[in-house]
C-alpha cells in the first residue's frame, strides 16, 4: 500500500491532480479511526491528511472554531473544553465500537462519518454546525464552501453535503466549525423496568414536554450488564433502564427533573444521576459502550437504525425477538444500536425489509470484510434518488478518485 | 437597477398560444393564467424594484400536474421559475419573459401532524405561521420566524433557507425541515427524507434548503416541531453608545447564555419604530437591544439576572424587564415593525442582509454610517445581533432621478464591507438577482463552478430559475469535463490501480 503523506494544502490539490492523471483512486484518511466502516475500497494508495493538524483559529466569543481538517478531535475537544466550550452534537468515539487503535480520529473523519451523539434531537447533528469548508474536488480543484459565520445563506448550503460523505465527494482541508457553551449542571432521570414499548411512551412524552430534554436512550439489562462503567452501575437492580437528560443552569435542571418526573409517574418512581455521573452515562451511550469491541457482544456485527421516533420501540423489540440480539434506544427511539447475533447476512434482508415501511434505514456500521463484501454496508436508496445522488457525487468527482467503493458494492 | 437576465428565447415566444393550450390540459380550470391584466400581481416579489410580466403562470394543485407541467417544459425547453407567496426580498421569483412562472399557491393543506414524532407534514404552499397554529393547541410550534412569516409559505421558506429572531438559538430551516417531496425539472418525484432525525446518504435535504429555486419544486415538505418553553421574557437594554451594545452582546455570548433573540436597533431605527408603534422605547439612546431569554421559569428568572448585570457593566443607561406577556409582546411590537417604520420616514428604502462576526458590529456600524455621509442617504440599522445578521435599511426617493442606483450602490458596498469584515453577502434573504453580481466578491470562478456543477446534478439544462445566484452561467458539459494537469507531477511514485 503507497501513502502520501502530504504536508499541506497545496500539496493535497497537487496530489489529487497526479491521482486524477493516473486515474488512481485514493483512499483518504486521517488517523484511520473508521476505515473499517463501509465496503473494502478498490484502491492501492493511500493520501493521509493527518499532517494538516493545525488549530487555525479559535474563537469562543463568537462560537466558532477553525481548524485543519487532520487535527486530533481529542486536542479540539480538550482545547473547546479549556473554554469551556464543546461541539453540542457530542461526536461519538468511534475506538470503543471498533477496537480501533488509532483514537478518536481526526475533525475531518468527525464531519465525513458524521456520527451525532445523543444531542442531536436537541442540538442538531455534525451537519448543523459546519458552517464552512476549504476543500479540494475530483477535478484537482481547491474550492471554497459556505463561511465563518453562522447566519449564511449565499450560494448553494455545500456543507451540508460534505457533512455524513464518508470522504467521496471532496477532501477537506480546513473547516470551520460551530462551537456552543457547555451546560453548568446535568441531571439524568432513570426510569427502571419499561420494556421497549413503554420505554418509547416514555421517550416521546419526555420529548413532547416543555422541559428541554437533550437525551432520552433505553438500554436492556443485558447491555447495562455488559457495559463495564458508568452504565454498569445502573444493572445492578436487574432491570432496563430509561435515561432521560437535562441540562441547564443548576437551579433549572433540579426543577425541570422534578417536573418532568410528575409528568412521567405512571411509568413509575424515578431516580436521578447528577452531573459527572450523568455525563459518564451519556459518553457510553453515545459511544454505545454495552456493545464494545472487548466486550462480550464485541464479536457481534453492529447496525446503526434509523427511523421515526416513536416507531422505534416496536421495530427494536421484533427485531430483538427474531434474532436474539440486543438493541440500545438514543435519540427517543430515533436511534436503535443493534447488536445480533452472526448470520449470513447479518440479518440485513429481513432488517431492511421491515424497517422499509417506517421509512428508516440501516447502516451495518461493525462488520468483518467478509460481510462487508457480501452485504450493502449503506442502506440502498430508493432508484431515482440513488441516481440523483450518483450524480451529485459525480460533480465533485467525476472519476471516483475518492474512497472508490467505499459506499457502494460492487458486484462480485 | 439594471441586471442582465438570460435572453428571451423567441422560438418559445413564438409559440406561446400553443404552449398555453397544452398547459390548459394539463392544470384544468382557472390554472392557468394567460392573459397581462391577470399575470400583473406575479410581476414581481417583494423586491418590488424589479419586474418582468412571465410568459403564462400556472398554479397546479396537484405534485403529477407539478410533474407534468415541468416534464413538458423539460421535453420543449422552456424556462421555469417557481415561486411561493411571492414575499421574497432578493428577487428569487422575479419572472423571466420566456418563463412559466410555477405558483405553488394551490398546495395550502397540512396534511398531517404528527405529534408523537414531533413532525408535521405539509403542502408547500401552506405559510410559516400557519404551521405554528395549527400544532399550538398541544403547545408546540415551528421555530424559524421570518419578519413575514404570516404571507410567506413554507416552501420559500426552504427555497430561501430562512431564519427570523429566534434562529440564534434555534436554527434556520435547514435545521427543522426533516424532508420533503421533489419534483425535478424532468418531471420525475422524489422523496427526499422523512420523519427520521436523519435521510440515508448524501444529506440532499441540506442542500436543496436554501437553494432558491434553481434544484427543484418541492410539493410536499417534512418539519420538525417543537414543545414551546414554559417561559419567555424579555429585556430592553438602551446604550448612549454604539460600540457598548456591541460589547454587551459580545459578553453574552461569552458568558455561556444563548438567548432565544438577541435584536439591536440604531437610533434611526428606534425613532421610526417608536414613532409608528409606542412601544416605550428610550429616545435618547444610540442603540437599543431586545434581549430574549426563554425556558423555565427559574432559569430565565436567574439568565435575566445575569444579563442585567452584563448589561450595567458595559454601561447601559435603560434597562427595562417584562414583567408580563403584553409587555414582552410590546417590545417585540416596535422591532417587528422596523421595517413598515422605516417606511413612514422615507418614501423608499432597500433592506440589506449581510451577516459579519459579532465582534465586528461596531466596526460595520462606523463604516456604514461613513457610506452613507459618502452617499448623502440616511440608513437604519436593525440586526439581529446575536447571530451577525445585518439588516440596514437604506432611505432614498425612487422619484429623485439617480437615487435608486446611487442607494443600489451604497449597499453593494455594504455587502462587500461585510465579506471583508470576514462575513457574508446575504444572512436570510438570499442571493436572487439583488446579490448575484457580488458573488465573485465572496466566492473565486472555481467555488462557483463547483456549485454550479450541482445545479448540472439536478437540472442539467438549465432550465430552472435560470439567471438567479449566479452571475455568469456555464453549460454542464463545460463543467463536467475534467482538466488533467500534465507536465512535472509531484507524487511521481504515485502507483496505477
Amino acid at each position: 500500500m503507497n501513502i502520501l503523506h502530504i504536508r499541506d494544502a497545496a500539496d493535497v490539490e497537487a496530489a489529487v491532480r497526479t491521482a486524477i492523471a493516473g486515474e488512481q483512486p485514493l483512499e483518504i484518511i486521517g488517523h484511520g479511526s473508521k476505515r473499517s466502516i463501509g465496503h473494502v475500497m478498490m484502491t492501492n494508495a493511500v493520501l493521509d491528511v493527518s499532517a494538516l493538524n493545525a488549530v487555525t483559529c479559535y474563537e469562543p466569543s463568537e462560537l466558532i472554531i477553525t481548524v485543519q481538517a487532520g487535527a486530533p478531535l481529542d486536542e479540539v475537544l480538550s482545547l473547546l473544553d479549556s473554554k469551556n466550550q464543546e461541539f453540542s452534537f457530542e461526536p461519538m468515539n468511534p475506538a470503543v465500537l471498533l477496537d480501533s487503535r488509532s483514537g478518536r480520529g481526526t475533525i475531518g473523519g468527525m464531519i465525513g462519518a458524521g456520527l451525532a451523539g445523543p444531542r442531536r434531537i436537541k442540538a442538531g447533528g455534525v451537519r448543523d454546525h459546519l458552517l464552512g469548508a476549504h476543500a479540494v474536488s475530483g477535478f484537482g480543484d481547491s474550492f471554497k464552501a459556505g463561511g465563518r459565520v453562522v447566519k449564511n445563506v449565499t450560494g448553494y448550503d455545500l456543507c451540508k453535503l460534505l457533512a455524513g460523505s464518508w470522504g467521496t465527494l471532496a477532501i477537506m482541508t480546513e473547516v470551520t466549525l460551530k462551537v456552543m457553551p457547555k451546560a453548568e449542571a446535568e441531571r439524568t432521570l432513570v426510569l427502571r423496568g419499561l420494556d421497549d414499548l413503554a420505554a418509547n411512551r416514555a421517550m416521546t412524552a419526555a420529548l413532547g414536554s416543555p422541559y428541554d430534554v437533550s437525551g432520552a436512550a433505553h438500554t436492556p439489562h443485558s447491555a447495562l450488564k455488559a457495559a463495564r462503567g458508568a452504565l454498569a452501575g445502573l444493572a445492578s437492580m436487574g432491570q432496563t433502564a430509561t435515561l432521560l437528560r437535562l441540562e441547564g443552569i443548576a437551579a433549572s435542571v433540579v426543577h425541570r427533573g422534578a417536573a418532568l418526573a410528575a409528568d412521567l409517574a405512571s411509568f413509575g418512581a424515578a431516580e436521578f444521576v447528577e452531573n459527572a455521573e450523568s455525563a459518564a452515562l451519556w459518553r457510553e451511550i453515545r459511544d454505545v459502550a454495552p456493545f464494545a469491541a472487548d466486550g462480550p457482544l464485541g464479536a457481534w456485527p453492529v447496525w446503526r437504525i434509523v427511523c421515526p421516533p416513536a416507531s422505534g420501540g416496536v421495530f427494536g423489540q421484533t427485531l430483538t425477538r427474531e434474532t436474539g440480539g440486543e438493541v440500545i434506544y438514543d435519540w427517543a427511539g430515533g436511534l436503535l444500536w443493534a447488536a445480533l447475533p452472526p448470520s449470513v447476512d447479518a440479518h440485513a434482508a429481513s432488517l431492511r425489509r421491515r424497517l422499509a415501511p417506517l421509512g428508516g434505514h440501516a447502516t451495518l456500521l461493525r462488520a468483518d470484510e467478509g460481510l462487508r463484501r457480501t452485504v450493502d454496508v449503506f442502506h440502498p436508496q430508493a432508484k431515482g434518488v440513488a441516481a440523483l445522488a450518483e450524480r451529485v457525487r459525480q460533480s465533485f468527482d467525476p472519476k471516483s478518485i475518492f474512497n472508490r467503493g467505499r459506499l457502494t458494492r460492487m458486484p462480485i | 437597477m439594471t441586471i442582465m437576465m438570460p435572453a428571451p428565447d423567441q422560438m418559445v415566444l413564438d409559440r406561446r398560444d400553443a404552449i398555453v393550450r397544452d398547459f390548459r390540459e394539463i392544470v384544468p380550470g382557472e390554472g392557468v393564467i394567460s392573459s397581462a391584466a391577470e399575470m400583473l400581481p406575479y410581476e414581481s416579489d417583494a423586491l418590488t424594484a424589479y419586474r418582468q410580466p412571465p410568459m403564462v403562470v400556472v398554479l397546479p394543485e396537484t405534485t403529477a400536474q407539478v410533474s407534468r407541467v415541468l416534464k413538458y417544459c423539460f421535453d420543449h425547453g422552456i424556462k421555469v421559475v417557481p415561486r411561493g407567496s411571492g414575499t421574497s426580498l432578493s428577487g428569487g421569483a422575479l419572472p423571466l419573459a420566456d418563463a412559466v412562472l410555477l405558483g405553488l399557491s394551490k398546495f395550502k393543506r397540512i396534511r398531517e401532524i404528527d405529534f408523537d414524532n414531533r413532525v408535521v407534514v405539509t403542502e408547500p404552499g401552506v405559510t410559516n405561521l400557519a404551521i405554528s397554529q395549527a400544532v399550538a393547541h398541544a403547545g408546540f410550534y415551528y421555530a424559524p420566524d421570518p419578519s413575514s412569516q404570516i404571507a410567506c409559505s413554507i416552501g420559500g421558506n426552504i427555497a430561501e433557507n430562512s431564519g427570523g429572531v429566534h434562529c440564534l438559538k434555534y436554527g434556520m430551516t435547514t435545521n427543522n425541515v426533516l424532508g420533503c417531496e421533489l419534483v425535478l425539472m424532468s418531471g420525475e418525484v422524489l422523496r427526499i427524507g422523512g420523519k427520521t432525525p436523519e435521510q440515508a446518504g448524501y444529506d440532499l435535504m441540506g442542500i436543496i434548503t436554501g437553494s432558491e429555486g434553481l434544484l427543484g419544486v418541492v410539493t410536499e415538505v417534512t418539519v420538525r416541531i417543537l414543545r414551546k418553553p414554559e417561559t419567555a421574557r424579555a429585556l430592553m437594554v438602551g446604550f448612549s453608545q454604539v460600540e457598548a451594545a456591541g460589547e454587551c452582546v459580545a459578553r453574552i455570548i461569552g458568558a455561556g447564555i444563548i438567548p432565544g433573540g438577541m435584536e439591536m436597533m440604531d437610533r434611526p431605527a428606534i425613532h421610526a419604530a417608536e414613532a409608528f408603534v409606542n412601544a416605550g422605547y428610550p429616545l435618547d439612546v444610540e442603540a437599543l437591544l431586545i434581549i430574549e431569554l426563554d425556558g423555565s421559569s427559574i432559569e430565565v428568572d436567574e439568565l435575566i439576572r445575569r444579563v442585567e448585570a452584563i448589561a450595567l457593566g458595559c454601561g447601559s443607561t435603560t434597562c427595562r424587564i417584562s414583567g408580563s406577556e403584553a409587555e414582552r409582546d410590546l417590545f417585540w411590537a416596535g422591532r417587528k415593525a422596523a421595517f413598515p417604520a422605516v417606511g413612514r420616514i422615507s418614501p423608499d428604502y432597500l433592506c440589506m442582509d449581510g451577516t459579519i462576526p459579532r465582534g465586528a458590529l461596531p466596526r460595520a456600524l462606523a463604516l456604514i454610517r461613513d457610506l452613507g455621509e459618502k452617499y448623502g442617504l440616511g440608513v437604519a440599522n436593525v440586526f439581529h445581533a446575536g447571530d451577525g445578521n445585518l439588516h440596514p435599511l437604506i432611505l432614498y426617493d425612487a422619484n429623485k432621478p439617480g437615487e435608486m442606483d446611487k442607494a443600489e450602490a451604497f449597499g453593494a458596498d455594504i455587502l462587500r464591507c461585510c465579506v471583508e469584515l470576514g462575513g457574508v453577502l446575504t444572512g436570510e434573504h438570499g442571493v436572487g438577482i439583488e446579490k448575484r453580481d457580488l458573488m465573485p466578491h465572496m466566492f473565486s470562478e472555481v467555488d462557483l463552478n463547483q456549485q454550479q456543477r450541482l445545479k448540472c446534478a439536478f437540472d442539467a439544462r438549465g432550465l430552472l430559475n435560470p439567471g438567479k445566484v449566479f452571475p455568469t452561467l456555464h453549460r454542464c458539459a463545460e463543467l463536467g469535463r475534467v482538466h488533467v494537469h500534465g507536465g512535472k507531477l509531484p507524487f511521481p511514485d504515485l502507483p496505477r490501480f
